[in-house]
Parts: structure tokens; sequence; C-alpha cells
């Protein structure tokens, strides 16, 4: 049967798409008339991981506008942007959630002559083995996951994971830190393995080891554990070195070390995401954030090391010679990098984890 | 029994029971105790080990120049206000229909109804961020000039709270006797007529109820949005999530303060303007 | 109840708007849940890819499911959840009767008081709580104040069931306070006046006239405990997942969209379940129409 046909034929699709293009082309001509990017740029961050006034003076500098929006962990960062992203121009993702994040094509490859300030990066940190030629990424702050403790309630340092993982000594005043990464790492290392171990057999006695070990735990924390050790709730906790410098700041009895067995180093990155909406804006501000005192602005908030050496510089020598911001080399030499596994055995942990939930 | 019975109170009087009363005043201090403490705090100095260090606004100061917290709290409002319109209008209109016809195929229809009640949240919250994703709404959506870019947000806590208001309203108007709007129509009234004039009317306490419990669930909506939303999108809980996971600050006390006023505010607004209303019936 | 086709023009106004919200955002978004449940990763170049998926690959993620440690945080799920909603009722049933027999001007205040607390944000509420319950929180102080305690009131399995009730008390008490008010007052009266006890009366006439709400409230408050992953995130202890913290794990760190969705739908279909057996139940009943 045939049907004579007026008009011209829409498909659902076709329409849906003509007036797709129309209401953008409503919305977004006025961008187009400029002859660069708008004024405005979406940076995607953790809380209080920037300096108090940076992006204030960053306006002031540049005209450009900052929105900023808040991610949790590195895992939220990586879901949100997996969907395809919604709009942030800048993100800060860890070592290797850049590692895989680059694998999933979801970052841009960063424009070196556009960001002239990278010759105030420390040379040691341009060709990390999670990207080779720093094509991805740029370094932000570095760190340690170690132990946060309260001088007055234990005896000694507790310079051993044993104090949190396999000691009944402080039973029911420990925190951990509630993720697969750093919680089987932290219990892998105790017993010897390396923090990122695929060995089945060495993660089930990491894990065996932890569900022994729950009666001891109060909690596993979502990077809180410094504010249960202010607060007197945990008196041991395994935390990130700068979140337990910044409290330490208002309570003299707090404290930090790195267990002997060796522990976790990290890098956190900035990068741009694949679909930036303002890549040139994202460009200038990576830029802008290596400028010397700006990284000192920076760093004097969020007491992190900091990766910019002519930041570094400019701060005064308390925070220079800081080991809890800048171990010795030798307890360094003892710690590891996380490195993306592949999905397989980020299947494998998640199973074990999930074990010791349910346990 | 009338032992129990004080001079003057009836069988029926349970409202001068005693225990009653106790039950009563003790839920009430359970519910309010958190939520003073919550506002008592706002007014604390900034500190991390949660205890008191002396009186001050300059939460409030901080959290007002938040602009990122400030347009969070506008963005939750305006969803939440948005939503509840939708699901309220759509949630009667099917509460009337279950509740009036007889069709084919009725049982499965309530059964799809109800699942948007029964369907965890954190499902319904990747189910819309995969819908987004491959109808490109996610990318599509979000750089429209506000409020347009509320268009992913909003119809998320819209699905679970109309059904919501399908069961108040229709457990309502399982009261209502039909010989009503039989004799509205026999006296000559259109169905358009007897459905504002009588049925409406009669709805209202499971509408107002309905409304009240959607705009709950809106404001509550953390899941979803936490899918859903972009970087100019972002609703207070999402926002307020992310502060609270990495540490104490009484800015989001305050921010919290300023949301619970604003609350208080319209509910009391909504009473006055029943007022007049009830006294008419 | 008419037949649909005496007033189809009132039957279609009514039926279009929420039928058509439904299909396009629910069932099409769910239909992508459905969809990747029974999909896997895909292979490419011999490693498993991060954002690719094979669909239609299989029962595996089903398969999955039935692990033990799945079961056991599954049936942890329905166990508190069951204590929640019982807590809830327990509670919210006095509440609901005192409000409705108060004097008819107190009666909005009191809805109101009760109420009120919930239009406050779940998170912002369980944050409330957490500086209540803790340690060093106001409860522990005032018992160490009077040389008792520390209890343990969070970070455990008390801290996660308290929780749920304080935050979903409500739609208990809305749809309890809707039925007792609509109970017909006379009955009771009568009851009484034949000589029948205040037990009596409210085991014989005010539990089973009310019964549809107490249905309702109990519909209402157990299924959003089952999806709770916040509560026992943030009030529990080392022993707290429930399924939905299974779940946003998937999401979340683990990045298995497929299981997590097959676990998705699980929790729907046994939420099914619990509904067939209340209708089930209901049509047993002596013909209380809900």
């Amino acid at each position: 049967m045939t049907v004579h046909r007026p008009f011209p034929r829409f498909t659902r699709r076709s329409l849906l798409k003509g007036t797709g293009a129309a209401f953008a082309g409503l919305v977004l001509s006025p961008r187009f008339a400029m002859a660069e990017e708008e004024k405005k740029l979406s940076f995607y961050n953790y809380d209080t991981y920037i300096g108090e006034t940076t992006l204030d003076d960053f306006n002031k500098a540049t005209g450009i506008e900052v929105k900023l929006d808040l991610f949790a962990d590195g895992d939220e960062l990586f879901t949100k942007l997996k969907a395809g992203n919604p709009g942030y121009d800048v993100i800060v993702p860890t070592s290797n959630v850049v590692e895989r994040m680059v694998k999933a094509n979801m970052l841009m490859p960063l424009d070196h002559a556009k960001i002239p300030n990278m010759k105030n990066i420390d040379p040691s940190f341009l060709n990390p083995t999670f990207d080779p030629g720093r094509k991805y990424s740029l370094p932000y702050q570095w760190g340690t996951v170690g132990i946060g403790y309260r001088k007055s309630k234990v005896e000694g340092a507790p310079d051993s994971w044993k104090w949190l993982l396999d000691d009944e000594k402080y039973a029911g005043r420990i925190a951990l830190l509630g993720d697969q990464e750093h919680a089987i790492g932290a219990a892998l290392k105790y017993l010897g393995f390396s923090y990122n171990s695929t060995n089945i057999d060495e993660l089930n006695k990491a894990r065996d080891l932890l569900i022994k070990g729950k009666k001891l735990v109060k909690k596993y924390a979502d990077d809180n554990g410094q504010d249960l050790l202010a607060q007197g709730e945990v008196d041991l906790t395994m935390e990130y070195n700068g979140d337990i410098a910044q409290v330490m700041t208002e309570d003299d009895d707090l404290s930090y070390v790195i267990p002997k067995e060796g522990s976790n180093v990290w890098e956190d990155t900035i990068a741009i995401p694949t679909g930036a909406p303002h890549p040139e804006n994202a460009h200038a501000f990576i830029n802008y954030i290596f400028d010397g005192e700006v990284g000192k602005g920076i760093t004097k908030t969020i007491m992190y090391a900091t990766p910019n050496a002519a930041a570094k510089a400019l701060m005064d020598e308390a925070y220079q010679n800081n080991p809890a911001i800048f171990p010795p080399a030798d307890v360094l030499a003892k710690c590891e990098y996380s490195a993306y596994l592949g999905e397989e055995a980020v299947k494998v942990r998640d199973e074990i984890w999930t074990a010791i939930q349910a346990a | 029994m009338a032992a129990l019975l004080k001079p003057g109170q009836g069988p029926l009087d349970y409202g001068k029971r005693r225990w009653l009363r106790a039950v009563f005043v003790a839920v009430l201090v359970m519910l309010y105790t958190p939520i003073l403490v919550l506002i008592a705090y706002s007014f604390n100095i900034q500190n991390r080990g949660g205890i008191w260090k002396g009186f001050t606004l300059e939460n409030y100061a901080k959290a007002w120049h938040n602009s990122d917290l400030m347009s969070a709290l506008l963005n939750s409002l305006s969803i939440a206000f948005i939503s509840t319109i939708f699901a309220t209008v759509i949630g009667a209109m099917v509460a009337v229909l279950l509740w009036r016809f007889r069709f084919p195929g009725k049982a499965a229809y309530e059964g799809a109804m109800a699942l948007p009640i029964v369907i965890p949240e954190i499902c319904m919250g990747v189910a819309m961020l995969l819908f987004y994703a491959r109808t490109g709404m996610m990318t599509g959506m979000t750089h429209l000039p506000w409020p347009l870019n509320l268009g992913t947000p909003s119809p998320s806590p819209t699905s679970p709270c109309f059904p919501f208001v399908a069961v108040v309203v229709r457990s309502r108007l399982v009261g209502f006797n039909r010989q009503l709007e039989e004799a509205s129509k026999d006296l000559g009234a259109s169905e358009w007529q007897t459905f504002t004039r009588i049925l409406i009317p009669y709805m209202m306490p499971g509408l107002v109820a309905g409304a009240l419990l959607a705009f709950t669930l809106s404001l509550d909506d953390f899941v979803i949005t936490f899918f859903t939303s972009g970087p100019e999108t972002v609703t207070f809980p999402v926002k307020i999530y992310s502060m609270v996971k990495t540490g104490v600050k009484y800015e989001v006390n305050a921010a919290s303060t300023i949301l619970i006023v604003i609350t208080i505010v319209a509910t009391v607004i909504a009473m006055k303007l029943q007022a007049p209303d009830k006294a008419g019936h | 109840m008419e037949d649909w086709k005496t007033n189809r023009n009132v039957f279609w106004t009514l039926a279009t708007p929420g039928t058509l919200w439904l299909i396009a955002f629910f069932l099409v978004p769910l239909a992508f849940l459905f969809v990747l449940s029974f999909s896997s990763k895909a292979m490419i170049d011999g490693q498993i890819s991060i954002n690719q998926y094979d669909y239609f690959s299989g029962l595996t993620n089903y398969l999955r499911s039935f692990n033990p440690d799945i079961v056991s945080i599954f049936i942890r799920t329905l166990w508190w959840s069951a204590l929640a909603t019982l807590a809830c009722l327990i509670i919210a049933y006095p509440i609901a009767f005192g409000i409705c027999f108060a004097p008819d001007r107190w009666r909005p205040l009191l809805l109101m008081l009760i109420v009120l607390p919930f239009w406050i944000n779940l998170l912002i509420r369980t944050y409330a709580l957490m500086a209540v319950l803790r340690d060093n929180g106001l409860v522990n102080s005032a018992l160490g104040a009077v040389g008792l305690g520390p209890l343990p009131l969070m970070n455990n399995t008390f801290g996660v069931i308290f929780g749920l009730v304080y935050v979903y008390m409500p739609f208990m008490v809305l749809p309890l306070y809707a039925t007792i008010e609509r109970l017909d007052k006379s009955f009771l009266e009568a009851s009484l006046d034949l000589g029948g006890t205040q037990f009596q009366t409210f085991r014989n006439i005010t539990l089973p006239l009310t019964m549809p709400g107490i249905v309702t409230g109990v519909v209402l408050v157990f299924i959003p405990c089952l999806g709770t992953f916040l509560t026992s995130e943030l009030l529990g202890g080392t022993s707290s997942w429930m399924i939905g913290n299974v779940i946003q794990s998937q999401f979340g760190p683990a990045n298995d969209w497929p299981f997590g969705s097959a676990l998705s739908l699980l929790l729907m279909y046994a939420t099914f379940a619990v509904l067939a057996v209340r209708a089930f139940l209901s049509r047993n009943s002596k013909g209380v129409d809900v």
C-alpha cells in the first residue's frame, strides 16, 4: 500500500534532531559570536583542597569565573565522568585514577605549550609510570597514608600496622580508611606483601586478617578519621597525612607516623576531562596554579606536600622540614604508589571487601 | 478502666491520657534534640573537636559568601517546588483514575504505578544516569541557562513522588460517598464542575498531605540527584554530602539552619493560607 | 466503580499524563538497567574494558549474586528493615492516635510538630543525629554527668536502626493519621457502651478498621529501608553494610555496573515478593479495602 505524502516525511529521529539543533543554536549562538571562550570554568575538586582565595584571585587576574563542585572520593569522580562529562573543565584525579581514565579515553591531552609554569614543577615528578611524559596530568599535591594518634592515650608511637590490625590493646578505639584500596593495602603491607598485590593467596590472608581484626575497629571511616580523632571518638586512625596535619595545628596532643612496614604514597594530579567545554580556560587555570606565589597560597591552606618547587621554596622552614609532610627518604623508600591493576584485579578486591563487610 | 479516668474525661478522650501525652513528648524530644543541637552548633566557633568554643555569627557569613553553597540551596528549593507540582497533579489524576474506573489490565497498571515506590532509590539513580547518558541529555541539558538546566535533575525526584501522592489521595478517596457525585451530575453539573466543586474539595486533605510528602521526598532526594547532577545543578544535599564526608564544618550547620527556617516559615504560611478555607467548610 | 468505556474522554484525560511520565522517566530508564544486568564488561585486546559492554552475554551477574557474602548481607537488610518498620509502627500508632483524638484546634499543630523534622533533609538529619549519638555527644555527656555510660549508640546495629526509625517515621504517621481520622468514632462508643473493655475495643474494632493505614505505613517505611545506604554508612559500624551499600560500591569503587544492575533488580524482585504476600493477605482478610 502506498500512501501519498504531501509533506516531507518527518521521522521521529529527524524531528528530535531538528528541534535539538534549533534549541542548541538558540542557546549557544552567543558563544560562537564571541572570539574566545566565555569567561567561565568548572572545577571539580575535593573539599578544602584549594587555597582560600585562589579562585577569587584567578578571577581578578583573568576575569574567568570559577565554579567549584566537590566530590568525596576518586571513585565518585570516576563514576560521574564515565557516563559523559556533564560540563567539568578541570578535575583532580589520583594517580591510579588517571591511569584508568586514560585507558578509558576520559582525559584530554594537555598542551604543554600553554602551561609555561610547568618549569616550576620539581623534575622528579615529570615522568611517572602512570602517565609517561605527563601527557594527561600534572602533579597537584602528594602525600602518604599513615597512622594519626592521640599521644596521651597511646603508649609510645604506633609505628606498625600491628597497632591497628592485630593488637587487642586499643580495641574499639581504632578507625581504618573505609575503602578497599587502603584497608586491604595496609593489611598486605603488614603481612609483608605489596600494596598492589594481585596474588590471590596474599589477598586472602589480608582478608582473614581484616575479618579477625573487625572487633578492634570502631569504624571504617570515609576520609574523616581526623575528625573522629579530634573529637576523641578514636585514639588511632589510618589517614592521609595532610588531614592529620590540619588537625594537629588545632590540637597539640595529636601526631602522625608512617608504619615501619611501609605504606602508601600517593599523588593527586590536575587534568582536563574529555568533553570539557572550556579547554582554553582550563589550561590558563592550570598554568596559574603552578605559579610560585599561587602555589604557596594553596599549600598554606591545605598543608600537603607540593610538587611545585617554586612554591615550596617560598614556604617557611617549619613546612619544608616537617617530617609529617616530607617524610625522610628511607621511610619513603618503603612506600608504594597505588597502581591501576586492571578491571579483573578490581573485581577480586571488591569481592574481598564485600566478604569483610558481610562477616 | 473507669478508675484510670480523671473526672470529666470521657472514654474516648484519648488525647487526655497521661501515657499518650508522655509518649508524644518523648517522641518530640527525640525528634527535636538533634536538630536543636545542629542549630546551636551553627553559632559555635569552628573547631574539629566538636566542643563548644563560643558564640559567633561567622559561620553564617561564611555560608552566605559561599556562592556554590547558596546556589545549591536555590537549586534544591527550585527542584523540590517544580517536582511537587508535577507529582501532585499527576498523582491525583492517577488516584482518581484508579479509584473511579474499571478497565482491562488494571491490576498490571496498578503494579506498574507502584513500581517507582518499590524501586530502591539507588537503582533509580543509576537508571536515570544511564538514561541521560544514552539520550545525550546529560551533556546536552546541563549547559542550558538556569532554570532550564534543572530539566535533568527535576524529573528524577518526581518519578518516585507521584505514586506516593496517588497512594495518599486514593486512601482518602476510599471514604468518598459516590452519591454526592451522582447528585451533582443529576442537578446538571458538568463532569468538570463536579470534579472541581465536589471531588477536589473532598480530596483536599489528601492532596495537601500528598504534596507535603512529595515536597519532603524531593528535598530529601540525595541519591538520584547525586547521579544526575552536573556542575551547574548541584543540589544542597549533594553539596552537604561532599562537605560532611571530609570533615566537620559549622558552615554546613549554618546553611542547614537557614533551610530549616525557610521550611518553617513556608509551613506557617501554608497553614495560615489554609485556615480561612477550613472555616468555610 | 464504572467501566472505562462509559466515559472515555475523562478516562483518557486522567490516564495520559501519568502513563506517559511513567514510560519516559521510569520504564525506559529501567529498561536500560534490565539490559545492563544481563551484560558483562567487554574484552578488548585481551583486557577487560573499563566502559564498554557485551550486551546480553548471560546470567553471570545473577549467579554471582548467590555468593554467600551477598546472601548474608541481603538477609541482614531484610531483618534490619523489619525491625525498623516494627519500631516505627509501635511509636507512630499512639502518636497518630493521640493527634486524632486531640482537640480540633490543636490537631494541625500537633501533626505539624511531628512532620516538621521530616521536611529537613535526610542527610542533614543524619548528620545532626551523629552529633548527638557519638561517644562524646550530647546523650553520652548527659549520662556521664550522672555517672553513667558512655553507651555505644552509634557505629553499630543500634545506630543504624535508630537512624532508620528517626528518618522514616513520618511515612508511618501520615497514613495512620489519615485512616484513624476517618475512623467512625461511633463504632468505638458502641463497643464501649456494650461493655467492651478499652483493650477489646482496640483489638476488635480499632485495629481491624485501621489496618489499611497500617499496611500502607508498613509498606512506605519498609521499602525505603531496604534500599538504605546512607544511614548504614554514616551510623553503622564495621558490620553494617546493607544491600544498598553493595550496590553503591558496584557503581562506585568496583566499577561493575552490570553486577550492580543485577543486584538492584534482585532487590526490586524481593520487594515485589513482599508486596505479593501483602496482597494475598489482604485478599484473605475480611474485605478491608486498601
